[in-house]
């Protein structure tokens, strides 16, 4: 049996010589620059991540056909991170090490954002996080080698809570998913709220695990807990899900509902009819016509994105957050390296450091030095139907992220609290 | 007493337990549903098939589909309930002569793994088929609101799903014990080669026996599909959920996937009354439990 | 068998060779298939060779990686110390939880074994203070001696080698043969005097003394450990390695690992998005085509059917 089996050996001996030969041949003459992107591109998050895919695309190609960044184009390997850090890290590795890519990119969730940041500052590889929305990335677990090209939590959550102060609810509850992000959401937006008013109180907590199919015993919940109002740190199918199942409860019309992320059409879309009205919540309005108003350059980008989408056989083309942020961080990234004016990393975290600003279609987003956090406007306003019984998000309120953002000095203070707590 | 008061505030308030004891019901029978099939598949084939999550999944997908391309609204909820779980039978028939069908005499683990890369290959034509949007299906308007029990709001689809579930497991009832052959499956799961020796179809039985283990699958995804989002990843969800109901109820007991699944929503629902976190950990602590108090699950059968 | 061991002198040379020849990438490629390896083939202890199936070894695994990560982090160990302790931690809870797993058989052993594996993935999730959580503990590194993936390399080789030896030296002795009886006829066994119940255990601590191991290589070769390690999506993992590999000899799982890693990466690279697509069918493929997984690709004899393991 023994000597049947160790035959493998020799195989496997020409298999690996052969995947040798199979290695990337360096490519010549004009390299472009690389970078290595991973992110969730299958299962649950690709809602989120197939339309920050064609931004970032359609501005490659835009940066590209205007000549390309010093001189040469600039170039996405994909990874797919399975929403698993462990993955992510590996994927991290092959693309440095194989592909020898010259930045890294991507992130949707904060496991796996947190993840390359630590193998990133270990390997001196300058990561932009792009899709995740953790604020520990450039503050409590931040370093140089660290760039968040997107919102942070901190920002968005705010929007919400800012909102929430102005209402007269003492007795809040909130439903969160049982995971660092979920909670993480719940304590910022509990911090927030309570410095704005310190009167208020929480009544009920639910914790429902990430993912959860049915959430009609933590509805029954809410609906005794004797709140006024609840926020909700759900998001994407998990909170349409709920959103559906608390209807026939009537729970959204007895109990406030604020929640960050039901703005978004991959929520009310599907929702439909059966959408929140009167949900507090935070948005991508690129259907507003105040919004429209004050940027007059947002129609045409709406048009342009559109069309690039239906090109690219995207099944839904209405220009979603993703893929703003998509486009935003390949223009961000293609900022720094040119004012670089070299790939080098030490060089382009030189230039992050010292911080700069963009005009994007949608507002001007700050690239704050001492974090190298992006701060983009911000949009809250609340669930109604429009006139085609459609739910939008209406009564737009624009903020600029720089208003309610925490300060550089209160960055320092929690980069000095999180390694403190360290030693 | 006080003691249990202080612990439990909630005690003394018969209408929330009322509705807490509902909707445990209710989440109960969704789990029934879905893991009813999966049991009946193994009891007959030993097969654990990892891809009754998909079925359940693409079943919902048909109903999107479905319910999109019919013009009338008021019936095309219900057709589409009755058509949805037909093509996904099919689709299980088509896996089991294709694929399975083959594999049968060698290792269960193969199975197993076969069904796992059935997983990733289902998954995958979903998201280019549908593409990576969330959808919906809305409730039909008869059954969208909600009706008052103890004073309580009670969803009236929920109604429909507590009442079909009965009707299903009083079906799946008459089918085992009251037909031919039923009595020919209930005698698969007890002893293959004996059925096999004495001239009946074994193979057929099979195909015949995946198929409506994957109709079942697709039943409780098109239930399923108007009270959450249709979306990619349900599947996963769904398998666990299944699974456990299926190894605490006694793997091939449909009697036992019944009343585990009564068992776990219940448990879920007062659960988290206690414990507000219980949700991550209580399916796989309860099915521990069981199987180190009864090893063979609730009402299953030692191996063996 | 002296057959045997000059192979095991070619593969050894090999393996000390390679690196020279070899990129960095490969390099890093290579310290992951020997974890994989060892993973399934401490596995396929019980699978192949006691006829145990587990759907949760993904925790030995975890709890291998975490307590070389805890350790050397939250107590300061030096690394060899927190990896040394890692494989005893293992072992323990594997004694604990075997010690209800073995009373079971077949598919009810496999079903509290993930149960048991999805509670310890549960309390890594949700002792956010002591685990990190969901994001995991970052920064997990070897000390500078063994910090190029060149040095880590020769000490994983020195580690998963001697594990292997060890394991195969527990196959080739009178319990791996006990275990053997036990897998083809545990009432047979009992009759002739083995302790079915109790060599089951020893296999099922053995079995995860050794997933210990490879968690705790592979913790300090990535930097960092996860809640996933535990999650039993991860415990397929050596199944599917050991069924592609070849369940019925030593070094199908090693055989197993080598292909499936190499083609996980090679899939990654040329179908970054639409993957699963690509390795679903390639699974499905290689077990509806290759009965005997890829060292039957290989062999020379024809293959000739087994008493299931697992019915």
């Amino acid at each position: 049996m023994w000597t049947r089996s160790t035959s493998a050996v020799w195989p496997m001996v020409a298999l690996l010589g052969l995947t040798v030969a199979v290695g990337p041949a360096a490519a010549q003459g004009k390299q472009p620059i690389r970078i290595g992107e991973i992110n969730s591109y299958s299962g649950v998050a690709t809602v989120f991540t197939f339309p920050y895919k064609e931004g970032l695309a359609m501005a490659t190609k835009e940066i590209n056909d205007a000549g390309g960044v010093l001189g040469r184009p600039l170039e996405f390997i994909h990874r797919d991170d399975k929403l698993k850090p462990d993955e992510a890290v590996k994927a991290a590795r092959e693309l440095v090490l194989q592909e020898k890519v010259d930045f890294l990119a991507g992130c949707i969730t904060s496991a796996v954002g947190l993840a390359i940041s630590a193998y990133a500052k270990d390997a001196k590889v300058l990561y932009f996080a792009t899709h995740c929305q953790t604020s520990r990335l450039t503050w409590d677990e931040g370093h140089r080698y660290v760039a968040h090209t997107t919102n942070n939590v901190n920002q968005y959550v705010r929007v919400v809570a800012r909102k929430a102060a102005s209402f007269p609810y003492k007795k809040w509850a909130h439903i969160s998913p049982d995971y660092e992000y979920g909670q993480n959401l719940w304590e910022e937006f509990w911090a927030f709220l309570k410095h704005l008013r310190p009167d208020v109180q929480v009544v009920q907590q639910n914790w429902p695990k990430l993912g959860e199919s049915d959430h009609s015993s933590y509805i029954t919940a809410l609906l005794q807990s004797g709140a006024e109002a609840f926020f909700s740190g759900l998001w994407g199918a998990q909170e349409i899900a709920f959103v559906k199942q608390a209807r026939p409860f009537g729970l959204v019309e007895k109990l406030h509902y604020f929640t960050p992320a039901i703005g978004t059409p991959d929520e009310l879309d599907p929702l439909g009819k059966e959408a929140p009205i009167g949900a507090i919540t935070t948005t991508f309005p690129w259907y507003d016509e105040g919004v429209l108003a004050r940027h007059p350059k947002l129609p045409e980008w709406n048009r342009k994105y559109t069309e690039w989408a239906k090109a690219h056989g995207v099944k839904d083309p209405q220009p979603k957050l993703g893929a703003s942020w998509g486009y935003a961080s390949a223009y961000i990234m293609a900022e720094a390296i040119k004012r670089a004016r070299s790939t080098d990393p030490d060089k382009v975290i030189g230039v992050l450091s010292e911080g700069f600003e963009m005009e994007f279609p949608w507002g001007r987003v700050i690239m704050r030095g001492c974090d190298q956090q992006a701060i983009p406007p911000q949009w809250g306003g609340v669930v109604k139907m429009n006139k085609e019984g459609k739910p939008i998000v209406a009564d737009i309120e624009e903020f600029h992220g720089k208003d309610i953002i925490k300060s550089c000095d209160e960055v320092a203070q929690l980069r000095a609290a999180a390694a403190a707590k360290k030693k | 007493m006080e003691l249990i008061t202080s612990l439990f505030p909630w005690i003394t308030n018969g209408p929330l337990i009322a509705v807490q004891v509902m909707s445990g019901l209710s989440v109960g029978m969704f789990l029934f549903l879905i893991s009813v099939g999966m049991s009946l598949i193994f009891g007959v084939t030993r097969i654990v098939n990892l891809a009754h999550g998909s079925f359940y999944m693409v079943s919902a997908y048909f109903m999107v589909t479905l319910i999109e391309v019919m013009p009338e609204r008021a019936l095309s909820f219900w057709i589409a309930l009755l058509l949805a779980p037909v093509g996904v039978a099919i689709l299980g028939g088509v896996i089991e002569v294709t694929l399975l069908r083959r594999i049968y005499r060698r290792d269960p683990m193969m199975q197993l793994i076969l069904t796992f890369g059935l997983i990733l290959v289902i998954g995958t034509l979903v998201l280019l088929v549908w593409g990576p949007d969330n959808k919906s299906v809305p409730r039909p308007d008869a059954l969208a609101g909600s009706v008052r029990i103890f004073g309580q709001p009670f969803p009236s689809y929920y109604l429909l799903v507590l009442g079909l579930s009965p009707l299903v497991a009083v079906g799946l009832w008459l089918v085992f014990y009251r037909t031919r052959w039923g009595m020919l499956v209930r005698a698969a799961t007890v002893d293959r080669e004996m059925l096999g020796a004495l001239g009946v179809n074994v193979s057929r039985l099979y195909t015949q026996v995946f198929v409506f283990g994957s109709w079942l699958a697709g039943l409780g995804g098109a239930l399923a599909a108007p009270t959450v989002a249709v979306a990619l990843g349900m599947d996963a969800d769904v398998l666990i959920n299944a699974f456990v109901v299926v190894v605490i109820g006694g793997l091939g007991s449909f009697a036992g996937s019944l009343i585990s699944a009564l068992l776990v929503g219940e448990l879920q629902s007062f659960g988290i009354l206690i414990f507000p976190a219980v949700s991550i950990v209580l399916l796989f602590a309860i099915m521990a439990v069981v199987l180190i108090v009864r090893p063979w699950g609730l009402l299953g059968r030692p191996e063996e | 068998m002296p057959r045997g061991i000059a192979l095991w002198a070619i593969g050894l040379a090999a393996a000390l060779v390679l690196p020279l020849v070899l990129s960095t990438f490969f390099i890093v490629l290579l310290i992951e298939i020997a974890v994989v390896a060892l993973f399934a083939t401490a596995f396929n202890l019980l699978m192949g060779f006691g006829g145990m199936v587990s759907f949760g070894h993904a925790a030995y695994f975890a709890l291998g990686a975490y307590a070389a990560a805890l350790l050397a982090q939250k107590a300061g160990w030096p690394m060899l110390a927190a990896l040394a302790a890692a494989p005893f931690v293992a072992a323990l809870g594997a004694l604990v939880f075997g010690f209800f797993i073995v009373r079971l058989t077949h598919t009810y052993f496999a079903m509290l074994s993930l149960a048991f594996g999805q509670i310890v993935y549960t309390v890594i999730f949700k002792w956010t203070g002591l685990t990190g959580g969901d994001n995991g503990l970052l920064n997990i590194w070897p000390p500078a001696l063994l910090r190029s993936q060149t040095a880590y390399y020769y000490f994983t080789l020195l580690v998963i080698g001697t594990s292997f030896l060890g394991l195969h030296a527990i196959v080739t002795s009178p319990f791996g043969y006990a275990l053997r009886a036990i897998r083809e006829n545990p009432r047979r066994a009992r009759f002739i005097g083995v302790n079915v119940r109790r060599h089951q255990l020893y296999a099922f601590v053995l079995s995860g003394f050794f997933s210990g191991i490879a968690g705790g290589v592979f913790a300090f070769h990535n930097g960092s450990v996860f809640p996933d390690f535990a999650f039993f999506t991860k415990s397929f993992e050596p199944l599917v390695v050991v069924l592609l590999g070849g369940v019925q000899s030593f070094y199908g799982p090693l055989a197993g690992a080598f292909g499936f890693k190499m083609l996980e990466w090679l899939i990654s690279k040329w179908a970054p998005i639409y993957w699963p697509l690509f390795l679903g069918a390639i699974v499905i493929a290689v077990i509806v085509l290759l009965p005997q997984g890829f060292v039957g690709l290989l062999g020379r004899r024809a293959w000739r059917p087994r008493p299931s393991i697992a019915k």
